[in-house]
C-alpha cells in the first residue's frame, strides 16, 4: 500500500520574512515615514497590502560610520532608503578593489609562474600566510546576525575621492535591484547612527505597482541615469539624433516577469525534473497583437512555439537581444497583410525588459533604418519557423536535442562554460591535472556533467552573465575580475558563510577546509574549521588563457560562451 | 574547411612532402661516408622533440602554446621519425643484441603510440555512444554499490527463491564480484552479457510472480554492471596503452645515450 502523503501547509510568499525581527511598533514607524506615509494604503490589495509588503519585504539596519552599505560591481536584490543619519556615496575615482574586500589581479610573472614548479608539493588547500589577514584600508566586525566590512579610514578617502552625502529620505540601490545590474557606486554609513530600511525587490516592485508617486520616481531615476545611455548603445537607435532618442527614452516602458531568487527555485525543480516552458511566466504570447519590440535588459527568455500539446523552444535570448522587430517591421512595410507575434517568449528565471511601443517604431525608429537593415518579411507558412526570424534559426544550428539541454539547464548563463565534446574526449584528465598544477596542486572543477548527446557541460564556473553567486556575499570576497569579466573570489575575505555556495544553480562552488604549511587544518577560537569557497577562475592569474582548455590533446575541451550558439554550432561541426 | 579534416589533411601533405624528400635525400646521400651519422643525429632530433611533448604536459602553467598543437606535432613527427629510424638502419635488420634490444625498444614506443592514436581517434565515440559516463575512480565504489543490491536481492533474509539464489551462486556472483570482459567490450562484443541476460531470461519458466519482478531487477543490474564493465574497459585501454609508451620511452632514451657512447667510443669501427 503505497505511504500516506504528507500534508502541510502550502507555501505562501511570506513564509519567511526577509526580517522575522519586524515589530508591530517597527510597521507603525515605518508607515508615518515619508514615503510610505503619503502611500494611500487602500490601493494596495488585500493580499498584499502595505503594512504586510513593509513587514516582511523590508528591514531596519543600523549602519556605524565607515561601514559599507554596498560596494560597487556587487549584484543585490534590494534597495535602500535612509531613515535616520547620513549615507555617503563615491563619486570619483572609484576606491581601489582592497577596499572593497578584493583582490587585483595580477598576471604571474615571470619567477612566480616557474615557482609553480617547486609549489606542487603543497598540502592541499594551504592559505598562505600572506593571504590570512585582511587587506589594509578595511576590517570586519561580526554581530550575531552578520558580518560588516568598514573602512578605517574614512578622512583619507574623503580626501582623495570625491564624494557626496545622502540624507534620510533618500533612496538608493533601487536601478540596480530592479534591472538585475551590477551596483555602480560604493556607499558607506556616514554617521554613526545611520539607520536604513531595506526592501528587497518583490516589496519594491509591489510598493511601485501600487504607488504611482514612487513608481514615477523610480522610473524618473531609471530614465535619467540608466537608460538613456543603454539606448544609445543599442544599434536599432544608432541613427537617431537626440531628440529622437529623448522620445523614445520617454515613452519605453519597462518591467520584470520571473522570480528574481531563481537559482534556489531552479534547482529544485531541475531535482524534481519538472523545469518546463509551460510553466515560466509568458511575456509575450505567440499570436498575440505585436504591440511593442522587447529589448531584454538583463536575464534570459525562451523563445517557443506551440507544438503538440506543449511548447518546443526555438531558440533563448539574453541580455541585448531584440525579440518582435520582425513581426512590427513587416506590419509597417505591410500595412494591408498584418502579422501577430509569430512565437511566445517566455522569461526564464528572472527577466528585466524594455518595450518600445509600436507606434514609436513605426514613428521614429523603423523610418532610421536603411532598407537593408531591416529585416525580412514574416512568411506565415505553416510551421516554418526558421524564415521567419534569425533568432530562431538557433534550433537549426545545434539541434534540437543540444537546444533543450541547454534551455532546460539554463546553460546559457555561462560565459565561459566548459564544454567537453565526448566523441573526442579520451578521459585522461589532462585538463584537470593541469587546473590542479595552475592551483597549487587543487583542481578546480570536475570533469563531469550533465550531457546531452556528445556535448558534456562539466561542472567548472560558467563566469555567468547573471551571476546568482554574486548576491548575497556579506564581504565582496566574489566578485567580477573587471566589468562583465571573470567571476573570481578574494580568499583572503572569504569568511565561508557559503552564501554563494548556496546560491550557485550549477553546483560548481566548493567549500574547502583551508589547511596552513603544515597540512594542518586552520581552526578558529571555536575549534571549528575555517571554510573558504574555492572555484574556477579560468586562470585569471596566468599567462595563455584557461589551463585546462589549453592542455587538451585531443581540442575536445573548449571554454565557451554559451550565449551564442554560433560559437558552439561551428565547434560541434568541427 | 573544417578544422580537424584541415589539421589532418595539413598533416598528411606535411608527412608525405617529409618522406619523399627523406626518401629522395637518402637514395642520393647515402653513399656519404659520415652518412649513419647524419641519419643519427637527425633521428636524435625528432627523438628529442617528441620527447619534449611529456615536459610540455608537465607544465601546463607555462604558456608554451597548445597540447594540441604539441600532439598533432608529435603524431606527424612520429610517423616521420619511423622512417628515419628505417634510413638509420639502411633498411636492414640489427646487428648484434644491443642493437636488436634498441631497435626493439624503438618499434614498441612506436608501435604503442600508434595503438594510442587509434584508441584516441575510436574508443571516445563508443564511449559517447554508449552513454552513462561516468568517472574511471568511481567505477569500482558503483559495481560494489551493484553487487550489494544485487545480493540483497538475491540471498538476503527477504530473498526466499532457491532459483534465483542458486542462479546468482553458480553464475552472477563471479559477474558482480569485479571487472569481466574487458576483450569482448574492447572488440565491442556483447556475447558474455546476453549469453547471461539470456540465461537469466530463461528462469521465469521455473519464477512465481514475485520472483519474475526480481528476475527483471538483477536483468536490469546486469545491464549496469556491463554499461560500467564497458567503460571501464574503454577508458582502461585509452590509460594502458601510456603505461607502455612512456617507461619503454625513458628505456629507449637510455639506450640511445649508451649507444652514441657506444659509437663515439668505438667510431674508428662504427659502420
Amino acid at each position: 500500500m503505497p505511504a500516506a502523503p504528507t500534508i502541510l501547509e502550502r507555501p505562501q510568499r511570506w513564509d519567511a520574512a526577509f526580517d522575522a525581527n519586524m515589530t508591530d511598533a517597527d510597521v507603525e514607524r515605518l508607515l508615518a515615514t515619508a514615503p510610505f506615509s503619503g502611500m494611500a494604503a487602500e490601493k494596495f490589495p488585500k493580499r498584499t497590502p502595505l503594512r504586510e509588503i513593509l513587514r516582511n519585504d523590508a528591514r531596519i539596519l543600523k549602519f556605524r560610520k565607515g561601514e559599507i552599505i554596498m560596494r560597487q560591481g556587487d549584484y543585490g536584490t534590494s534597495a535602500f532608503l535612509i531613515l535616520q543619519g547620513a549615507a555617503r556615496v563615491v563619486l570619483k575615482p572609484d576606491l581601489p578593489p582592497s577596499l572593497l574586500g578584493r583582490q587585483a589581479t595580477n598576471k604571474k610573472g615571470v619567477f612566480r609562474t616557474l615557482a609553480q614548479l617547486w609549489n606542487r608539493s603543497r598540502p592541499p588547500e594551504m592559505l598562505p600566510r600572506t593571504l590570512l589577514g585582511q587587506s589594509s584600508g578595511v576590517s570586519a566586525r561580526q554581530n550575531e546576525k552578520e558580518t560588516r566590512v568598514f573602512l578605517q579610514d574614512v578622512p583619507r578617502i574623503l580626501d582623495q575621492h570625491r564624494t557626496a552625502q545622502m540624507i534620510a529620505g533618500e533612496f538608493f540601490g533601487e536601478i540596480a535591484a530592479l534591472s538585475r545590474m551590477a551596483r555602480t557606486s560604493t556607499i558607506f554609513a556616514d554617521s554613526d547612527d545611520a539607520e536604513l530600511l531595506e526592501i528587497r525587490w518583490q516589496g519594491l516592485r509591489d510598493l511601485m505597482k501600487y504607488d504611482d508617486a514612487l513608481r514615477t520616481h523610480i522610473n524618473k531615476i531609471y530614465r535619467e541615469r540608466a537608460l538613456a545611455s543603454y539606448l544609445r548603445a543599442t544599434p536599432l537607435f544608432k541613427n537617431l539624433s537626440k531628440e529622437q532618442l529623448d522620445r523614445v527614452a520617454e515613452a519605453v516602458e519597462f518591467s520584470t516577469f520571473g522570480d528574481y531568487d531563481w537559482s534556489g527555485e531552479y534547482k529544485r525543480l531541475a531535482q524534481s525534473g519538472s523545469v518546463r516552458p509551460e510553466k515560466e511566466p509568458v511575456i509575450v504570447g505567440e499570436g498575440d497583437y505585436p504591440n511593442g519590440i522587447v529589448l531584454l535588459r538583463a536575464g534570459f527568455a525562451r523563445v517557443s512555439q506551440k507544438f503538440g500539446g506543449g511548447e518546443r523552444t526555438l531558440n533563448y535570448i539574453g541580455a541585448g537581444q531584440i525579440f518582435g522587430l520582425n513581426e512590427i517591421a513587416h506590419n509597417w512595410r505591410n500595412k494591408e497583410s498584418p502579422v501577430n507575434f509569430q512565437f511566445s517568449l517566455r522569461a526564464i528565471g528572472y527577466t528585466h525588459l524594455l518595450v518600445v511601443p509600436t507606434r514609436v517604431m513605426e514613428e521614429i525608429v523603423l523610418p532610421s533604418l536603411l532598407k537593408n537593415e531591416l529585416p525580412p518579411l514574416v512568411e506565415k507558412t505553416e510551421d516554418d519557423f526558421d524564415s521567419a526570424a534569425p533568432q530562431t534559426r538557433a534550433r537549426e544550428k545545434v539541434g534540437a536535442e543540444i537546444l533543450e539541454f541547454l534551455t532546460e539547464n539554463r546553460f546559457f548563463n555561462g560565459t565561459a562554460s566548459m564544454v567537453i565534446d565526448l566523441d573526442r574526449c579520451t578521459r585522461c584528465d589532462d585538463c584537470v591535472r593541469a587546473c590542479a598544477s595552475t592551483h597549487d596542486n587543487n583542481p578546480r572543477f570536475l570533469r563531469h556533467g550533465p550531457s546531452a548527446g556528445r556535448l558534456m557541460i562539466a561542472n567548472a564556473c560558467m563566469h555567468c552573465a547573471d551571476p546568482v553567486c554574486m548576491i548575497g556575499c556579506p564581504t565582496g570576497a566574489i566578485h567580477r575580475e573587471s566589468f562583465a569579466g571573470q567571476v573570481v573570489i578574494n580568499p583572503t575575505t572569504c569568511i565561508g558563510c557559503k552564501s554563494c555556495f548556496t546560491n550557485c544553480p550549477y553546483d560548481a562552488i566548493r567549500m574547502v577546509e583551508a589547511r596552513d604549511e603544515r597540512g594542518e587544518f586552520l581552526m578558529d577560537q571555536e575549534m571549528k574549521s575555517i571554510a573558504k569557497a574555492t572555484k574556477c577562475d579560468l586562470c585569471v592569474e596566468n599567462h595563455g588563457g584557461p589551463a585546462c582548455e589549453r592542455a587538451c590533446p585531443h581540442g575536445a575541451l573548449e571554454r565557451m560562451n554559451l550565449n551564442n550558439l554560433d560559437a558552439l554550432s561551428k565547434w560541434l561541426k568541427l | 574547411m573544417k578544422r580537424f579534416r584541415r589539421q589532418f589533411i595539413f598533416g598528411l601533405l606535411a608527412l608525405i612532402a617529409a618522406t619523399v624528400g627523406a626518401l629522395w635525400l637518402n637514395a642520393k646521400y647515402n653513399a656519404l661516408p659520415n652518412y649513419a651519422y647524419l641519419t643519427g643525429w637527425a633521428l636524435l632530433a625528432g627523438m628529442f622533440v617528441l620527447t619534449i611533448y611529456n615536459v610540455r604536459k608537465k607544465l601546463p602553467f607555462l604558456p608554451l602554446g597548445k597540447s594540441e598543437t604539441w600532439l598533432q606535432i608529435h603524431i606527424y613527427l612520429g610517423f616521420f621519425t619511423t622512417l628515419l629510424f628505417l634510413i638509420h638502419l639502411n633498411f636492414r635488420l640489427p646487428h648484434g643484441w644491443f642493437e636488436a634490444v634498441l631497435a626493439w625498444l624503438f618499434v614498441l614506443v612506436s608501435g604503442s603510440g600508434f595503438v594510442g592514436l587509434f584508441f584516441s581517434r575510436v574508443l571516445p565515440r563508443r564511449l559517447a555512444t554508449r552513454g552513462g559516463e561516468v568517472i574511471f575512480e568511481k567505477i569500482p565504489a558503483l559495481c560494489h554499490a551493484l553487487k550489494t543490491e544485487a545480493e540483497t536481492l538475491a540471498l538476503g533474509s527477504e530473498a526466499k527463491s532457491v532459483v534465483i539464489a542458486e542462479f546468482y551462486t553458480k553464475r552472477l556472483a563471479v559477474f558482480f564480484s569485479g571487472p569481466k570482459n574487458f576483450w569482448n567490450h574492447l572488440a565491442e562484443s556483447r556475447r558474455e552479457v546476453s549469453g547471461l541476460l539470456a540465461e537469466l531470461e530463461d528462469l521465469r519458466r521455473f519464477a512465481s510472480e514475485i520472483e519474475k519482478e526480481k528476475i527483471s531487477k538483477l536483468a536490469a543490474l546486469v545491464r549496469q554492471k556491463d554499461g560500467l564493465d564497458y567503460h571501464r574497459a574503454l577508458q582502461l585501454a585509452l590509460r594502458l596503452w601510456l603505461f607502455v609508451h612512456i617507461p619503454l620511452t625513458y628505456g629507449l632514451l637510455i639506450f640511445t645515450a649508451l649507444h652514441i657512447i657506444l659509437v663515439f667510443g668505438f667510431s674508428g669501427g662504427a659502420r
